[in-house]
Protein backbone atom coordinates (compact mmCIF):
# COMPACT_ATOMS: atom_id res chain seq x y z
CA UNK A 1 0.00 0.00 0.00
CA UNK A 2 2.90 2.66 0.88
CA UNK A 3 4.39 1.59 -2.60
CA UNK A 4 0.90 2.57 -4.38
CA UNK A 5 0.49 5.46 -2.43
CA UNK A 6 4.49 6.39 -2.87
CA UNK A 7 3.64 6.11 -6.75
CA UNK A 8 -0.17 7.31 -7.73
CA UNK A 9 -0.61 9.79 -4.60
CA UNK A 10 -0.65 13.16 -6.86
CA UNK A 11 -2.96 10.74 -9.25
CA UNK A 12 -5.20 10.14 -6.22
CA UNK A 13 -4.79 13.96 -5.11
CA UNK A 14 -5.07 16.00 -8.50
CA UNK A 15 -5.28 13.60 -11.24
CA UNK A 16 -3.33 13.88 -14.82
CA UNK A 17 -3.33 18.03 -13.29
CA UNK A 18 -1.01 20.18 -14.84
CA UNK A 19 -0.34 17.82 -17.94
CA UNK A 20 -3.85 16.63 -18.37
CA UNK A 21 -7.32 17.64 -16.58
CA UNK A 22 -7.62 18.03 -13.00
CA UNK A 23 -8.93 14.85 -11.20
CA UNK A 24 -8.75 12.96 -8.21
CA UNK A 25 -9.72 14.11 -4.42
CA UNK A 26 -8.87 18.26 -5.81
CA UNK A 27 -12.05 17.18 -8.44
CA UNK A 28 -14.09 15.71 -6.13
CA UNK A 29 -13.97 18.47 -3.50
CA UNK A 30 -14.48 21.08 -6.43
CA UNK A 31 -17.65 19.13 -7.46
CA UNK A 32 -18.77 18.82 -3.64
CA UNK A 33 -18.56 22.76 -3.01
CA UNK A 34 -19.55 23.95 -6.04
CA UNK A 35 -22.79 21.20 -6.08
CA UNK A 36 -23.92 22.55 -2.44
CA UNK A 37 -23.03 26.39 -3.00
CA UNK A 38 -25.44 26.31 -5.99
CA UNK A 39 -28.38 23.48 -4.20
CA UNK A 40 -28.17 26.20 -1.08
CA UNK A 41 -29.62 29.19 -2.55
CA UNK A 42 -32.08 26.66 -4.02
CA UNK A 43 -32.95 24.65 -1.06
CA UNK A 44 -33.60 28.12 0.63
CA UNK A 45 -36.31 28.86 -1.97
CA UNK A 46 -37.41 25.34 -2.29
CA UNK A 47 -37.97 25.60 1.73
CA UNK A 48 -39.96 29.09 1.60
CA UNK A 49 -42.31 26.91 -0.85
CA UNK A 50 -42.50 24.07 1.24
CA UNK A 51 -43.50 26.69 4.23
CA UNK A 52 -45.59 29.05 2.22
CA UNK A 53 -49.07 29.50 2.67
CA UNK A 54 -50.33 29.72 -0.94
CA UNK A 55 -50.90 26.07 -2.33
CA UNK A 56 -49.82 27.01 -5.99
CA UNK A 57 -46.40 26.93 -4.12
CA UNK A 58 -46.03 24.63 -1.62
CA UNK A 59 -47.97 21.76 -3.70
CA UNK A 60 -45.34 21.43 -6.81
CA UNK A 61 -42.10 22.31 -4.61
CA UNK A 62 -43.50 19.22 -2.15
CA UNK A 63 -43.77 16.91 -5.53
CA UNK A 64 -39.89 18.07 -6.41
CA UNK A 65 -39.24 17.24 -3.04
CA UNK A 66 -40.78 13.90 -2.83
CA UNK A 67 -39.83 12.79 -6.03
CA UNK A 68 -35.88 13.48 -6.02
CA UNK A 69 -36.10 12.05 -2.24
CA UNK A 70 -37.75 8.89 -3.45
CA UNK A 71 -35.14 8.21 -6.33
CA UNK A 72 -31.30 6.44 -6.06
CA UNK A 73 -29.05 9.15 -7.29
CA UNK A 74 -27.73 7.23 -10.21
CA UNK A 75 -31.37 7.38 -11.65
CA UNK A 76 -31.14 11.18 -11.63
CA UNK A 77 -27.60 11.16 -13.15
CA UNK A 78 -28.66 8.76 -16.27
CA UNK A 79 -31.87 11.37 -16.27
CA UNK A 80 -29.54 14.82 -16.67
CA UNK A 81 -27.00 12.83 -18.80
CA UNK A 82 -29.58 11.86 -21.65
CA UNK A 83 -31.96 15.07 -20.21
CA UNK A 84 -30.17 18.19 -19.97
CA UNK A 85 -28.59 17.57 -23.56
CA UNK A 86 -31.88 17.46 -25.59
CA UNK A 87 -33.11 20.33 -23.07
CA UNK A 88 -30.03 22.43 -23.93
CA UNK A 89 -29.95 21.64 -27.75
CA UNK A 90 -26.07 21.10 -27.13
CA UNK A 91 -23.69 18.31 -25.88
CA UNK A 92 -22.94 18.77 -22.18
CA UNK A 93 -19.81 17.92 -20.28
CA UNK A 94 -20.27 14.90 -17.72
CA UNK A 95 -18.73 17.03 -15.35
CA UNK A 96 -21.69 20.10 -15.96
CA UNK A 97 -24.13 16.99 -15.76
CA UNK A 98 -22.90 15.73 -12.61
CA UNK A 99 -23.02 19.22 -11.31
CA UNK A 100 -25.93 19.56 -12.27
CA UNK A 101 -27.47 16.34 -10.70
CA UNK A 102 -25.77 16.94 -7.09
CA UNK A 103 -27.45 20.62 -7.37
CA UNK A 104 -30.94 19.03 -8.00
CA UNK A 105 -30.36 15.88 -5.03
CA UNK A 106 -28.62 18.50 -2.52
CA UNK A 107 -31.47 20.96 -3.13
CA UNK A 108 -34.39 19.02 -2.31
CA UNK A 109 -32.44 17.07 0.86
CA UNK A 110 -30.57 20.52 2.10
CA UNK A 111 -34.64 22.09 1.53
CA UNK A 112 -35.85 20.19 4.39
CA UNK A 113 -33.27 20.91 6.34
CA UNK A 114 -34.03 24.77 6.18
CA UNK A 115 -37.51 23.89 6.24
CA UNK A 116 -37.14 22.21 9.47
CA UNK A 117 -34.66 24.79 10.76
CA UNK A 118 -37.18 27.49 10.18
CA UNK A 119 -40.20 25.52 11.41
CA UNK A 120 -38.54 24.62 14.58
CA UNK A 121 -38.14 28.26 15.59
CA UNK A 122 -40.84 29.65 18.32
CA UNK A 123 -43.77 31.36 16.49
CA UNK A 124 -43.17 34.43 18.85
CA UNK A 125 -40.34 35.29 16.71
CA UNK A 126 -42.74 35.49 13.26
CA UNK A 127 -45.18 37.43 16.03
CA UNK A 128 -42.77 39.38 17.12
CA UNK A 129 -41.18 40.74 14.03
CA UNK A 130 -44.67 41.00 12.20
CA UNK A 131 -46.10 43.39 15.02
CA UNK A 132 -43.19 45.51 14.59
CA UNK A 133 -44.81 46.19 10.99
CA UNK A 134 -42.00 43.66 9.25
CA UNK A 135 -43.59 42.27 6.43
CA UNK A 136 -43.08 38.35 5.14
CA UNK A 137 -40.21 38.94 3.03
CA UNK A 138 -38.03 41.07 6.07
CA UNK A 139 -39.35 38.73 8.62
CA UNK A 140 -37.77 35.80 6.98
CA UNK A 141 -34.46 37.49 6.03
CA UNK A 142 -33.75 39.74 9.24
CA UNK A 143 -35.21 37.38 11.96
CA UNK A 144 -35.90 34.06 10.51
CA UNK A 145 -33.43 33.22 8.23
CA UNK A 146 -30.49 33.92 10.46
CA UNK A 147 -31.33 32.18 13.31
CA UNK A 148 -32.10 29.10 11.04
CA UNK A 149 -29.15 28.93 9.04
CA UNK A 150 -26.94 29.39 12.36
CA UNK A 151 -28.78 26.50 13.85
CA UNK A 152 -28.79 24.74 10.77
CA UNK A 153 -24.83 24.87 10.80
CA UNK A 154 -24.04 21.11 11.81
CA UNK A 155 -26.41 19.69 9.48
CA UNK A 156 -25.10 21.76 6.90
CA UNK A 157 -21.56 20.25 7.48
CA UNK A 158 -23.18 16.67 7.63
CA UNK A 159 -24.93 17.47 4.03
CA UNK A 160 -21.39 17.97 2.69
CA UNK A 161 -19.89 15.07 4.00
CA UNK A 162 -22.75 12.95 2.33
CA UNK A 163 -22.29 15.39 -1.02
CA UNK A 164 -18.71 13.97 -1.16
CA UNK A 165 -19.53 10.94 -1.12
CA UNK A 166 -22.01 11.37 -3.85
CA UNK A 167 -19.51 12.70 -5.96
CA UNK A 168 -18.51 9.08 -6.48
CA UNK A 169 -21.32 8.61 -8.72
CA UNK A 170 -19.62 10.55 -11.13
CA UNK A 171 -17.53 7.45 -11.70
CA UNK A 172 -20.75 6.03 -13.95
CA UNK A 173 -20.29 8.89 -16.45
CA UNK A 174 -16.75 9.12 -16.46
CA UNK A 175 -15.55 12.12 -14.48
CA UNK A 176 -12.33 12.20 -13.69
CA UNK A 177 -13.08 12.41 -9.60
CA UNK A 178 -11.28 10.15 -6.79
CA UNK A 179 -13.12 6.62 -7.58
CA UNK A 180 -12.26 7.19 -11.49
CA UNK A 181 -9.04 7.93 -10.83
CA UNK A 182 -8.71 5.06 -8.21
CA UNK A 183 -9.91 2.92 -10.58
CA UNK A 184 -7.70 4.42 -13.26
CA UNK A 185 -4.60 3.45 -11.09
CA UNK A 186 -6.20 0.10 -10.51
CA UNK A 187 -5.93 -0.36 -13.75
CA UNK A 188 -2.29 0.79 -14.14
CA UNK A 189 -1.41 -1.38 -11.11
CA UNK A 190 -3.07 -4.21 -12.21
CA UNK A 191 -2.43 -6.81 -9.59
CA UNK A 192 -3.18 -4.92 -6.25
CA UNK A 193 -7.19 -3.94 -6.34
CA UNK A 194 -7.56 -4.65 -2.42
CA UNK A 195 -4.72 -2.33 -1.67
CA UNK A 196 -5.79 0.77 -4.09
CA UNK A 197 -9.39 1.22 -2.93
CA UNK A 198 -8.82 0.24 0.64
CA UNK A 199 -6.15 3.48 0.21
CA UNK A 200 -9.25 5.37 -2.11
CA UNK A 201 -11.80 4.52 1.31
CA UNK A 202 -9.17 5.64 3.45
CA UNK A 203 -8.60 9.35 1.62
CA UNK A 204 -12.24 9.32 2.14
CA UNK A 205 -12.99 8.24 5.24
CA UNK A 206 -9.97 11.05 6.35
CA UNK A 207 -12.08 14.03 4.61
CA UNK A 208 -15.35 12.99 5.44
CA UNK A 209 -14.44 11.99 9.24
CA UNK A 210 -12.64 15.48 10.05
CA UNK A 211 -15.21 17.00 8.63
CA UNK A 212 -18.20 15.09 11.06
CA UNK A 213 -15.74 16.24 13.61
CA UNK A 214 -15.80 19.62 12.49
CA UNK A 215 -19.65 19.55 12.46
CA UNK A 216 -19.93 18.10 15.85
CA UNK A 217 -17.32 20.79 17.53
CA UNK A 218 -19.92 23.30 15.67
CA UNK A 219 -22.47 21.46 17.42
CA UNK A 220 -21.31 22.17 20.75
CA UNK A 221 -21.15 25.62 20.05
CA UNK A 222 -24.21 26.08 19.21
CA UNK A 223 -25.47 23.91 22.28
CA UNK A 224 -23.91 25.89 24.75
CA UNK A 225 -24.99 29.45 22.65
CA UNK A 226 -28.69 27.84 23.46
CA UNK A 227 -27.75 26.69 26.88
CA UNK A 228 -27.00 30.35 27.53
CA UNK A 229 -30.98 31.07 26.48
CA UNK A 230 -32.26 29.26 29.53
CA UNK A 231 -30.03 30.62 32.24
CA UNK A 232 -29.34 34.05 31.50
CA UNK A 233 -26.24 35.78 32.94
CA UNK A 234 -27.25 37.61 36.15
CA UNK A 235 -26.17 41.43 35.84
CA UNK A 236 -28.28 43.72 37.99
CA UNK A 237 -25.44 45.29 39.59
CA UNK A 238 -25.34 48.41 37.81
CA UNK A 239 -29.27 48.43 36.58
CA UNK A 240 -30.73 51.75 37.99
CA UNK A 241 -34.14 50.57 37.94
CA UNK A 242 -33.39 47.98 40.09
CA UNK A 243 -31.42 50.10 42.46
CA UNK A 244 -33.76 52.64 42.33
CA UNK B 1 -58.98 55.01 20.12
CA UNK B 2 -59.73 51.71 20.03
CA UNK B 3 -63.45 50.54 19.78
CA UNK B 4 -64.76 46.88 19.88
CA UNK B 5 -67.93 46.30 18.35
CA UNK B 6 -69.95 43.04 18.94
CA UNK B 7 -66.13 41.17 18.67
CA UNK B 8 -67.25 36.99 17.95
CA UNK B 9 -64.17 34.29 17.71
CA UNK B 10 -64.16 30.93 17.51
CA UNK B 11 -61.79 27.81 17.57
CA UNK B 12 -63.93 25.80 15.78
CA UNK B 13 -66.62 25.42 17.55
CA UNK B 14 -65.43 27.18 20.62
CA UNK B 15 -66.32 30.69 21.19
CA UNK B 16 -63.40 32.11 22.38
CA UNK B 17 -64.55 35.81 22.54
CA UNK B 18 -68.39 36.66 23.00
CA UNK B 19 -70.26 40.13 21.63
CA UNK B 20 -67.31 42.16 23.29
CA UNK B 21 -68.37 45.41 22.88
CA UNK B 22 -66.71 48.20 24.50
CA UNK B 23 -64.12 51.33 23.88
CA UNK B 24 -60.26 52.10 25.21
CA UNK B 25 -60.37 56.26 25.01
CA UNK B 26 -56.99 57.66 24.30
CA UNK B 27 -54.49 58.18 26.97
CA UNK B 28 -56.40 55.49 29.01
CA UNK B 29 -54.82 52.80 30.35
CA UNK B 30 -56.90 49.68 30.82
CA UNK B 31 -56.00 46.04 32.43
CA UNK B 32 -57.89 43.22 31.44
CA UNK B 33 -57.90 40.44 33.79
CA UNK B 34 -59.47 37.24 34.54
CA UNK B 35 -59.07 33.58 35.08
CA UNK B 36 -57.07 31.66 32.50
CA UNK B 37 -58.64 30.75 29.45
CA UNK B 38 -60.90 33.78 29.59
CA UNK B 39 -60.26 35.24 26.59
CA UNK B 40 -58.41 38.35 27.64
CA UNK B 41 -54.96 37.69 25.62
CA UNK B 42 -57.26 36.14 22.61
CA UNK B 43 -59.03 39.78 22.89
CA UNK B 44 -55.42 41.94 22.75
CA UNK B 45 -54.37 40.38 20.08
CA UNK B 46 -57.19 40.56 17.63
CA UNK B 47 -56.52 44.62 18.53
CA UNK B 48 -53.27 44.19 16.16
CA UNK B 49 -54.46 40.84 14.07
CA UNK B 50 -52.22 38.58 15.68
CA UNK B 51 -55.76 36.83 15.89
CA UNK B 52 -58.72 36.83 13.45
CA UNK B 53 -62.18 37.33 14.31
CA UNK B 54 -64.86 35.99 12.92
CA UNK B 55 -67.53 39.00 13.51
CA UNK B 56 -68.02 42.12 14.47
CA UNK B 57 -65.42 45.00 14.22
CA UNK B 58 -62.62 46.36 15.88
CA UNK B 59 -61.48 49.99 14.86
CA UNK B 60 -58.20 51.44 15.91
CA UNK B 61 -58.66 55.20 15.49
CA UNK B 62 -61.28 55.34 12.40
CA UNK B 63 -59.26 52.20 10.77
CA UNK B 64 -61.34 48.93 10.24
CA UNK B 65 -58.55 46.51 11.93
CA UNK B 66 -60.08 43.55 10.18
CA UNK B 67 -60.62 44.73 7.19
CA UNK B 68 -58.90 42.99 4.63
CA UNK B 69 -58.38 46.02 2.42
CA UNK B 70 -55.66 47.49 5.50
CA UNK B 71 -52.56 47.45 4.72
CA UNK B 72 -51.47 45.34 7.56
CA UNK B 73 -47.96 45.99 8.33
CA UNK B 74 -48.46 49.67 8.21
CA UNK B 75 -51.24 48.87 10.17
CA UNK B 76 -49.18 47.57 13.06
CA UNK B 77 -46.42 50.05 12.86
CA UNK B 78 -48.84 52.21 14.93
CA UNK B 79 -49.80 49.11 17.51
CA UNK B 80 -46.79 48.55 20.20
CA UNK B 81 -47.23 45.17 21.61
CA UNK B 82 -45.20 43.43 24.54
CA UNK B 83 -45.31 40.08 24.86
CA UNK B 84 -45.43 37.76 27.59
CA UNK B 85 -42.18 35.68 26.49
CA UNK B 86 -40.33 38.63 25.64
CA UNK B 87 -39.37 37.18 22.06
CA UNK B 88 -36.61 39.39 21.29
CA UNK B 89 -34.75 38.44 18.56
CA UNK B 90 -31.75 36.50 19.96
CA UNK B 91 -29.30 36.90 16.97
CA UNK B 92 -29.35 40.56 17.59
CA UNK B 93 -27.76 42.49 20.80
CA UNK B 94 -30.15 44.87 22.55
CA UNK B 95 -29.57 47.99 20.21
CA UNK B 96 -29.91 45.86 17.47
CA UNK B 97 -33.25 44.86 18.43
CA UNK B 98 -34.76 48.01 18.56
CA UNK B 99 -33.13 49.55 16.08
CA UNK B 100 -34.22 46.87 13.11
CA UNK B 101 -38.03 47.81 12.75
CA UNK B 102 -37.22 51.68 12.46
CA UNK B 103 -34.36 50.86 10.14
CA UNK B 104 -36.27 48.83 7.83
CA UNK B 105 -39.74 49.41 7.94
CA UNK B 106 -39.74 53.08 8.56
CA UNK B 107 -36.45 53.61 6.41
CA UNK B 108 -34.70 55.72 8.91
CA UNK B 109 -30.86 55.72 9.10
CA UNK B 110 -29.12 53.68 10.75
CA UNK B 111 -27.27 56.44 12.94
CA UNK B 112 -30.66 58.08 13.35
CA UNK B 113 -32.38 54.92 14.63
CA UNK B 114 -29.55 53.95 16.85
CA UNK B 115 -29.38 57.60 18.47
CA UNK B 116 -33.34 56.95 19.09
CA UNK B 117 -32.55 53.69 19.98
CA UNK B 118 -29.96 54.43 23.20
CA UNK B 119 -32.50 57.24 24.22
CA UNK B 120 -35.23 54.35 24.14
CA UNK B 121 -33.12 52.47 26.17
CA UNK B 122 -31.61 54.65 28.47
CA UNK B 123 -35.44 55.50 28.92
CA UNK B 124 -36.15 51.68 30.34
CA UNK B 125 -32.99 51.83 32.11
CA UNK B 126 -30.64 49.52 30.11
CA UNK B 127 -28.37 52.07 28.05
CA UNK B 128 -25.34 50.14 29.53
CA UNK B 129 -26.61 46.81 28.02
CA UNK B 130 -26.95 48.10 24.52
CA UNK B 131 -24.48 45.88 23.34
CA UNK B 132 -25.67 42.37 25.48
CA UNK B 133 -27.52 39.70 23.41
CA UNK B 134 -30.83 38.84 24.92
CA UNK B 135 -29.54 35.96 26.54
CA UNK B 136 -26.93 37.66 28.12
CA UNK B 137 -29.98 39.58 29.93
CA UNK B 138 -32.10 38.88 32.89
CA UNK B 139 -35.45 37.88 32.03
CA UNK B 140 -36.67 41.44 33.12
CA UNK B 141 -33.74 43.11 31.77
CA UNK B 142 -35.26 41.49 28.38
CA UNK B 143 -38.73 42.69 28.90
CA UNK B 144 -37.68 46.50 29.09
CA UNK B 145 -35.75 46.11 25.66
CA UNK B 146 -38.53 44.14 24.72
CA UNK B 147 -40.77 47.54 25.20
CA UNK B 148 -38.12 49.71 23.91
CA UNK B 149 -38.13 47.93 20.94
CA UNK B 150 -42.05 48.32 20.59
CA UNK B 151 -41.30 52.12 21.22
CA UNK B 152 -39.00 52.85 18.86
CA UNK B 153 -42.09 53.17 16.03
CA UNK B 154 -43.54 55.69 18.21
CA UNK B 155 -46.67 54.13 18.39
CA UNK B 156 -49.82 55.75 19.92
CA UNK B 157 -50.69 52.59 21.46
CA UNK B 158 -48.95 49.64 23.19
CA UNK B 159 -50.69 46.10 24.07
CA UNK B 160 -49.24 44.46 26.82
CA UNK B 161 -50.20 40.50 26.86
CA UNK B 162 -48.83 38.95 30.54
CA UNK B 163 -45.23 41.11 30.60
CA UNK B 164 -44.57 40.08 33.87
CA UNK B 165 -46.26 36.32 33.78
CA UNK B 166 -42.76 34.79 32.92
CA UNK B 167 -41.07 36.57 35.44
CA UNK B 168 -39.44 35.60 38.40
CA UNK B 169 -41.06 37.86 41.14
CA UNK B 170 -37.75 39.78 41.92
CA UNK B 171 -38.09 41.04 38.20
CA UNK B 172 -41.87 42.13 37.83
CA UNK B 173 -41.41 45.39 39.73
CA UNK B 174 -38.28 46.73 36.91
CA UNK B 175 -40.94 46.09 34.13
CA UNK B 176 -44.29 47.75 35.63
CA UNK B 177 -41.71 50.66 36.02
CA UNK B 178 -41.33 51.22 33.02
CA UNK B 179 -45.27 50.49 32.80
CA UNK B 180 -46.02 53.02 35.09
CA UNK B 181 -43.61 55.94 33.53
CA UNK B 182 -45.70 55.26 29.93
CA UNK B 183 -48.67 55.43 31.79
CA UNK B 184 -48.04 59.28 33.17
CA UNK B 185 -46.67 60.05 29.88
CA UNK B 186 -50.25 59.60 28.77
CA UNK B 187 -49.89 56.48 26.39
CA UNK B 188 -52.89 54.81 25.27
CA UNK B 189 -52.53 51.26 26.85
CA UNK B 190 -54.29 48.02 27.11
CA UNK B 191 -52.35 45.76 29.57
CA UNK B 192 -53.50 41.91 30.27
CA UNK B 193 -51.98 41.25 33.98
CA UNK B 194 -52.58 39.44 37.13
CA UNK B 195 -50.59 42.49 38.67
CA UNK B 196 -53.77 43.75 40.78
CA UNK B 197 -51.84 46.58 42.14
CA UNK B 198 -50.70 47.63 39.03
CA UNK B 199 -54.67 48.44 37.97
CA UNK B 200 -55.11 50.01 41.02
CA UNK B 201 -52.23 52.09 40.98
CA UNK B 202 -52.13 53.51 37.11
CA UNK B 203 -55.68 51.65 35.19
CA UNK B 204 -57.85 54.10 34.13
CA UNK B 205 -60.76 50.98 33.56
CA UNK B 206 -60.66 47.81 34.86
CA UNK B 207 -62.32 44.70 32.45
CA UNK B 208 -62.91 41.65 34.01
CA UNK B 209 -62.97 38.96 31.33
CA UNK B 210 -65.18 35.26 31.75
CA UNK B 211 -65.26 32.24 29.50
CA UNK B 212 -64.95 34.92 26.32
CA UNK B 213 -67.15 37.47 28.25
CA UNK B 214 -66.62 40.92 29.09
CA UNK B 215 -68.45 40.72 32.44
CA UNK B 216 -67.78 43.65 34.26
CA UNK B 217 -65.78 46.96 33.61
CA UNK B 218 -65.21 49.89 36.18
CA UNK B 219 -62.83 52.32 37.37
CA UNK B 220 -60.33 50.15 39.64
CA UNK B 221 -61.27 51.86 43.02
CA UNK B 222 -65.13 50.13 42.02
CA UNK B 223 -64.20 47.12 40.89
CA UNK B 224 -61.63 46.10 43.59
CA UNK B 225 -63.95 47.41 46.57
CA UNK B 226 -67.40 46.79 44.97
CA UNK B 227 -67.49 44.40 42.14
CA UNK B 228 -71.08 43.98 40.63
CA UNK B 229 -70.88 40.30 39.16
CA UNK B 230 -70.52 36.96 41.40
CA UNK B 231 -67.87 35.61 39.04
CA UNK B 232 -66.03 38.69 39.60
CA UNK B 233 -65.81 38.40 43.31
CA UNK B 234 -65.18 35.04 43.17
CA UNK B 235 -61.86 35.88 40.75
CA UNK B 236 -61.06 38.08 43.47
CA UNK B 237 -61.53 36.75 46.44
CA UNK B 238 -59.33 33.48 44.45
CA UNK B 239 -56.28 36.20 43.95
CA UNK B 240 -56.84 37.25 47.59
CA UNK B 241 -56.66 40.90 46.51
CA UNK B 242 -58.98 42.32 48.86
Amino acid sequence: MGEILHDYLPVLLIGQFPNGPLGGLALTLILSVLGLALAFPLSIGLALCRTSPYRALRLPSTIVVYIVRGVPLVMLVFWSYFLVPVLVGQTVSAFTTLVVTLVIYQAAYMSEIVRAGIESLPKGQTEAARSLGLNYGLTMRSVLLPQALYNMLPSLISQFVSTIKETSIGYVISVHELTYSASQVNSAVLTKPLQVFLTLSLIYFAVCFALTRCAYAVDRRIEKRRAGVTSPVESTAHDPLLQS
Amino acid sequence: MIRFSKVNKWYGTYHALVEISQEVGKGEVVVVCGPSGSGKSTLIRTVNRLEEIQKGEITLDGTDVHDKSVDLNHFRTKVGFVFQQFNLFPHMSAVDNVCLAPIKVLGKSKVEAKDRAMALLERVGLAHKASSYPQQLSGGQQQRVAIARALAMEPPVMLFDEPTSALDPEMVGEVLNVMKSLARDGMTMMCVTHEMNFAREVANKVWFMDHGQLIETGTPEAFFSNPTSDRAKRFLSEIGSH
